[in-house]
């Protein structure tokens, strides 16, 4: 078992070294927003660079991410940045997501993806948990959990696309 | 033994080995300029864990592995699980193994408003709030009451007619009950959406009748409020039969309501529930079909998920109210109250359990907080819960006082101090907890915590015993597709959320080693 587990480290390591980030197709999921409508993430691509957040009510991190990227999402919607919240609660704290999002005045959009199903596609396990997409629809970067500092990470490669 | 391994080691090695070359590239290339090798359309998930209790003497390897390839509107891909052994907290018979858990092919056509997608294979659902249906996977508690057959859905003119047959893996790790269900869904009218499911549990051994759930649920939002309600019942014709003499129609019902109210900064929110032997599985009662809202608050603290309460589908009615008021920008306060109590006298279960037992409180729980941002460089949070629970039969206070140090845009020092005081109601003991945790995190890769936790007890006057818990737990990212996780010493069983990410984990003293990888 312990070689085993030291291989598999190695073997880690050794393709990180050589790896980088790399960008796919993102799925084309279809959620309800907090209103109800139906939509679908294709229909914002084409118009530029989308983030996409997924979070939770009960999420503490996430609270402090959705506070940044709501800083990052004013300075850069002009410039054709998109911004989507995907609530990952579940029939426990379902009903709780739309007062969260209006007691805290966000202005992105905000998706309920209640069995987790876009969570899924996404490989999504837990939250926060942050990809952004090129205007295409690739992921271009991805970024689990938070602390602050992330979000010029983020905000670093959003330029990237910017240019 | 060895089978396994080479199995293991093949699914997960294989993986990285075929990655390194793939992704080899120029690094001096900009993330956004990146080509992807792979062939388009492909990814992988591998999530890897293992852990050696020094105490237990056990060790646990756990690995799944995803693959997934979509082209245009199809979609399909399996999971490869591997125990060895299985983790003992993880229901079923078998100790070990290494197989394909989950399998699918999907078509995808049209979009949101008008278009239809079709799954073969296993596959998840969830109609309205989970009254009748929720199968789902949380690998952090290892539920998968994942279905295998054919589940359909189509859209038009503002109706959602999902249909599907399954049948889920029972604890002999065998699929012999089917499910049969649907689900008719308006939202056409945009003040009000309205939905009805039926399901039906066909048992696959032993005959039997069916056992079939139906709801009926509405979503008006009119104004600042928005509502939503559903009621639901249950029917067995042979327990209709046995219990009723065939004299009621139902043999369970539940409803469940809630409603939102908000104005500017300020947000109410209240649920109502009332379940009435209304569990929904299999024959052999070994999987669920359902999970309605419990209305409990979650938690991401440390103790204040140590009192836990189950939800019991069969006997619980209440309801939880909780209330936010954003005064400005620095300052969030919160305020929950919920209540959850089993049934009265002549409820279906006390009818069909043959007990004649007094409402009791299942748990009662009220929570205050305050988040405060005093500056650009500390924030903190802090609050105060109320606890009685009937499961462990306790009264808990639970004082939390949480400060992040921000000294510069990427390093923060974070240090949270837990106090819980606990009255058990069946020793009369008075016992306390206190967890410590001190965590660094350096932005975007590094994160090392401490948490350290003493229970306190007092078996006798002036005799008190500490017990102590103390870990070290450090998080490292390797080039932004991998993320790695080392646990060492000590855990308390119970929720606990490190660096951001939340997870349920029993008691456990050692090491643990945690690898994420996607490509």
């Amino acid at each position: 078992m312990r070689s085993l587990i030291l291989l598999c480290i190695s073997l880690i390591v050794f393709s990180s070294a050589f790896a980088q980030d790399h960008k796919h197709a993102s799925p084309n999921v279809k959620l309800e927003d907090i209103n109800g409508k139906k939509v679908q993430l294709k229909n914002w691509f084409g118009k530029g660079p989308v983030i996409i957040s997924f979070w939770a009510t009960w999420c503490m991190p996430c609270q402090e991410e959705l506070a940044e990227y709501q800083k990052l999402y004013n300075e850069y919607k002009e410039r054709g940045v998109q911004m989507l919240a995907i609530s990952i609660d579940d029939e426990k704290s379902a009903a709780k997501v739309k007062p969260f999002v209006k007691s805290r005045n966000y202005s992105f959009t905000i998706l309920l993806d209640s069995n987790s199903d876009a969570a899924h596609e996404f490989y999504v396990h837990d939250v926060p948990n942050t990809f952004l997409l090129d205007k295409k629809g690739n992921i271009v970067f991805s970024h689990h959990s938070y602390k602050r500092g992330d979000e010029l990470e983020l905000k670093k490669n959003i330029e990237e696309l910017l240019k | 033994m060895k089978l396994f391994r080479t199995t293991s080691a093949a699914a997960i090695c294989v993986l990285f080995i075929v990655s390194a070359p793939v992704y080899s590239q120029d690094t001096t290339e900009v993330k956004s300029e990146i080509n992807n090798y792979l062939p388009s359309g492909l990814s992988l998930l591998n999530q890897l864990k293992y852990s050696k209790d020094l105490q237990n003497k056990t060790d646990i390897f756990e690995d799944w592995l995803n693959i997934d390839y979509r082209y245009d509107v199809f979609s399909t891909g399996v999971r490869l699980v591997s125990f060895e052994p299985k983790d003992p907290t993880v229901a079923g018979l078998k100790r070990k193994y290494t197989t394909i858990d989950f399998g699918y092919i999907k078509a995808d056509i049209g979009d949101a408003d008008k278009g239809m997608d079709i799954t073969a294979g296993n596959y998840y659902a969830m109609f309205g709030r989970g009254l009748v249906l929720k199968s789902y996977e949380d690998r952090n508690i290892r539920i998968d009451n994942n279905l295998l057959g054919l589940k359909a859905a189509g859209r038009y003119m503002g109706f959602t007619l999902t249909a599907l047959i399954g049948k889920p893996l029972n604890l002999n790790e065998k699929r012999v009950d089917v499910l049969h269900a649907f689900d008719l869904e308006y939202g056409g009218f945009a003040p009000v959406k309205a939905g009805f499911t039926f399901a039906s549990n066909q048992p696959g051994t032993g005959g039997g009748s069916n056992t079939n759930a139906a709801s009926i649920r509405v979503l008006p939002s009119i104004g600042n409020f928005d509502f939503y309600g559903e009621y639901a019942v249950k029917q067995n014709k042979d327990q209709q039969q046995e219990y009723f003499n065939g004299s009621r129609s139902i043999i369970g019902k539940a409803y469940y309501g809630s409603m939102n109210f908000y104005y500017n900064s300020f947000t109410f929110s209240g649920e109502y529930k009332y379940y009435d032997n209304f569990l929904f599985g299999t024959a052999d009662n070994s999987v669920n079909y359902n999970t309605p809202p419990s209305a409990r608050k979650d938690y991401t603290f440390i103790l204040l998920n140590r009192h836990p309460s189950p939800l019991n589908q069969n006997d619980e009615q209440g309801y939880q109210v909780e209330a936010n008021y954003t005064v400005n920008d620095g300052v969030i306060l919160s305020a929950v109250y919920g209540l959850t109590k089993t049934l009265p006298t002549g409820s279906y279960f006390q009818l069909v359990s043959g007990t004649n037992l007094q409402e009791m409180t299942q748990l009662k729980e009220s929570l205050v907080q305050a988040d405060v941002t005093w500056s650009g460089s500390l924030k903190t949070t802090a609050a105060l819960a109320y606890n009685e629970e009937l499961a462990t039969n306790t009264v808990n206070i639970t004082p939390v006082l949480e400060n992040r140090f921000y000294f510069n845009e990427i390093n923060t020092i974070s240090l949270t101090i837990e106090h819980q005081q606990t009255r058990s109601r069946s020793t009369l003991e008075h016992y306390y907890e206190d967890v410590f945790t001190l965590e660094y995190l350096r932005s975007p890769d590094f994160s090392v915590s401490l948490v350290s936790e003493i229970d306190t007890h007092e078996p006798e006057a002036g005799r008190r015993v500490r017990t102590f818990w103390n870990f070290i737990q450090f998080g490292y990212n390797i080039f932004g597709h991998t993320e790695l996780s080392l646990l060492l010493g000590s855990r308390q069983a119970g929720a606990i959320c490190i660096g951001g990410v939340c997870r349920y984990e029993p008691e456990f003293h050692g090491i643990e080693l945690k690898m994420l990888t996607r490509l």
